[in-house]
């Protein structure tokens, strides 16, 4: 048997892949060896570029929003005639129009590789991805795809790739060079693809067994299995293990109940968890419901989502979380990114900015409340001022459903705990149902330290002892005010940190559906001060 | 937020349709496509010619294709001088400017004032 070879990179996206290599080939030489008259040659590079564009326009037509953006820019630079005239201006020297092509593009993105800014190197990937789609529309070769499941092994991977691919099944992302600035890194974080980028060029057998652990920055060429053990691949454990334990309750070996419910990022994945696993829906994040601002006004379509929810949580409580735009996400015209903008107008912020973003989703909570045990929580809140216009408007959208004759109910509306100054004076908040800890911006905000740039990542995991600090002292508060207080930051879904977590006095963690196994393992050896069971 | 002050000299407009205009990239220009794309498509609206200059580079290049603003590689801090020529030149470059100063729409939308 093959020995495991391990090679650290850096994670683009979170989460644990396990499958076969599928390795990226470059597009072979042969299919540069024909040659037209000019003219002939000038008209196929035309109609190749047309093709292209056209299969761009039906991939944006069904893709979401963001991923029509990437796409978006990639028309546009197929519409510009400059990239035409380079490849043109090498068919009339002398080469056929793929080669012209190829060469004309490879001059170009070198250029972009070059660029001093990591983030427009990141777009270099975009224009590989416009060069291929045209050479594959030139020789009629297709676009190369690839077996779900896999795990894909390349210099870099092109967004439509992405996108044309089924994620469904797991597998996952390394890239020899790429970059957690690229636009196939946004995409494969918003899917919870596992990506790990910059791991150099290695070797590896197209087949060949390779574990992306993207938690630990690491993949681990036929693994064995210990790695794969220390890794907890997603697909392998997390359902058959789920589905024998029911209960969302466990008991720590000092025997007190902690509550574990899930985290979900997008409806779809409710179909594959059973309920009785957990209890109830600790997070539910409704920015990915929404994939331009268009949708995030669509009341019918909030609506829908929250009542299928509810109906699949039915009596445990599922909380959902309002739109929390800003910082690393976005919706075309809306809480658009720069880098000041993890600090700027986000969250609850952007949502009492923008009215009636707030106000269509507000109706539909209340609607949906009436068909389950709805709590709202509401991201980023500083002040109580904030809190109490949420609420203004929960109170006014719900007379105005009720003269109307529609159905309402208030849900509780708790606040996230993620920005310091809050967390550090949970007491001015009495009138939040409950609380729920988002550690993965307080670590930032606490750090100063910008959770998506490489070059201060560090700082970011060293914010730990200062979180636990806050939750200790956050936990405290809310107990003294008789609130519950839960966290659904990913340090709950990480092993390394719970038993922290209950030191400083957690008893409901919001995991990952696909974490709740372990997580459920780990709690039940610890006692409440997150000590391991005595034998 | 945004501290930086922006250099920028005032406008030279001829009423015979020549204009430009110097302005500071605040907004990281590379970081993401859209603003390339939104900029292009501003300028591809005047009848005029828009062409950039950055960094005093002393080549002026075609405002309206965005695989030439793409290839300028600009980034925060960089300064881009704008000049049009021919119908509506004065128009094109207050426009674009304005675009540039709003960080190419990326906070208006926000909708601030809403």
């Amino acid at each position: 048997m093959a020995e495991a070879l391990e090679i650290a990179g850096t994670a683009a996206s979170p989460g644990v892949g396990l499958g076969p290599v599928h390795r990226a080939a470059d597009v072979p030489a042969e299919v540069f060896a024909l040659r037209d008259t000019v003219a002939a040659e000038r008209d196929k590079l035309r109609q190749a570029i047309a093709t292209a564009i056209a299969e761009l326009r039906a991939l944006a037509d069904r893709s979401d929003e963001e991923s029509a953006g990437i796409l978006d820019f990639q028309i546009e630079m197929l519409l510009d005639p400059a990239l035409v005239e380079m490849a043109e201006g090498r068919i009339v020297a002398g080469d056929g129009a793929a080669l012209a092509w190829v060469g004309a593009l490879d001059d170009y993105i070198a250029g972009i590789e070059e660029a001093p800014d990591e983030q427009l190197r990141a777009r270099a990937v975009d224009i590989v991805d416009i060069r291929n789609r045209v050479v594959s529309a030139l020789t009629g070769l297709p676009l190369e795809n690839f077996a779900p499941g896999s795990v894909f092994v390349g210099k870099d991977l092109e967004p439509s790739r992405f996108l044309a691919h089924d994620w469904t099944a797991g597998g996952g992302i390394v890239l020899f060079e790429g970059s957690v600035s690229s636009h196939v890194a946004m995409l494969a974080r918003g899917r919870s693809v596992p990506m790990v980028v910059a791991t150099g060029r290695f070797e590896v057998a197209d087949g060949a067994r390779v574990l992306v652990d993207a938690n630990n920055a690491r993949v681990v060429v036929a693994p064995d299995d210990e790695h794969v053990r220390e890794a907890k691949p997603i697909k392998a454990e997390a359902r058959p293990i789920a589905a024998r334990r029911a209960g969302g309750v466990v008991e720590t070996a000092d025997g007190v109940a902690i509550r574990l419910s899930a985290i979900i990022n997008d409806p779809t994945e409710l179909r594959a968890i059973d309920p009785a696993s957990f209890a109830g829906i600790g997070l539910m994040r409704t920015e990915f419901l929404v994939a331009s601002s268009a949708d995030a006004v669509d009341e019918q379509r909030h609506y829908d989502i929250y009542r299928h929810t509810l109906e699949w949580a039915g009596d445990a409580p599922a909380i959902v979380r309002m739109l929390d735009l800003g910082g690393d996400k976005t919706l075309p015209g809306l809480g658009a990114r720069k880098s000041e903008s993890f600090m700027g107008l986000r969250g609850i912020r952007l949502l009492l900015a923008r009215p009636e973003l707030a106000r269509a989703q507000v109706r539909a909570l209340l609607r949906a409340a009436v068909h389950g045990n709805l709590g709202v929580l509401l991201p980023m809140v500083t002040v109580p001022d904030e809190l109490d216009a949420m609420r203004t408007y929960f109170e006014e959208e719900r007379a105005v459903l009720l003269r109307r004759g529609v159905e309402a109910r208030m849900p509780e509306i708790g606040m996230m705990v993620e920005v310091p100054a809050a967390a550090l004076m949970l007491e001015r908040f009495s009138r939040s149902a409950f609380f729920s800890f988002g550690t993965n911006d307080l670590a930032q905000y606490l750090m100063a330290a910008a959770r998506d740039d490489q070059s201060v990542a560090a700082l970011y995991d060293a914010a730990t002892p200062a979180v636990l600090r806050v939750i200790a002292q956050g936990v405290d508060l809310a107990e003294a005010m008789k609130k519950p207080i839960g966290i659904c930051g990913e340090m709950a879904s990480d092993p390394r940190h719970v038993p922290a977590l209950m030191a400083a006095g957690l008893r409901h963690f919001s995991v990952a559906p696909n974490r709740v196994t372990d997580i459920r393992s780990i709690i039940s050896g610890l006692c409440t001060d997150g000590r391991p069971r005595r034998r | 937020m945004d501290n930086r002050s922006r250099r920028e000299t005032p406008e030279a407009v001829d009423t015979h349709g020549y204009c430009q205009a110097e302005i500071e990239v605040t907004h990281g220009f590379g970081l993401h496509a859209r603003p390339s794309v939104i900029f292009t498509r501003l300028a591809k609206s005047f009848p005029c010619t828009v062409e950039i200059e950055v960094n005093d580079s002393h080549v002026w290049l075609n405002g309206k294709s965005i695989v030439k603003i793409m290839g300028a590689r600009i980034r925060t801090g960089s300064i881009l001088k704008i000049r049009a020529r021919g119908l509506r030149a004065a128009e094109a470059i207050h426009a674009l400017k304005a675009l540039v100063e709003r960080d190419f729409d990326e906070e208006k939308k926000h909708g601030r004032s809403a």
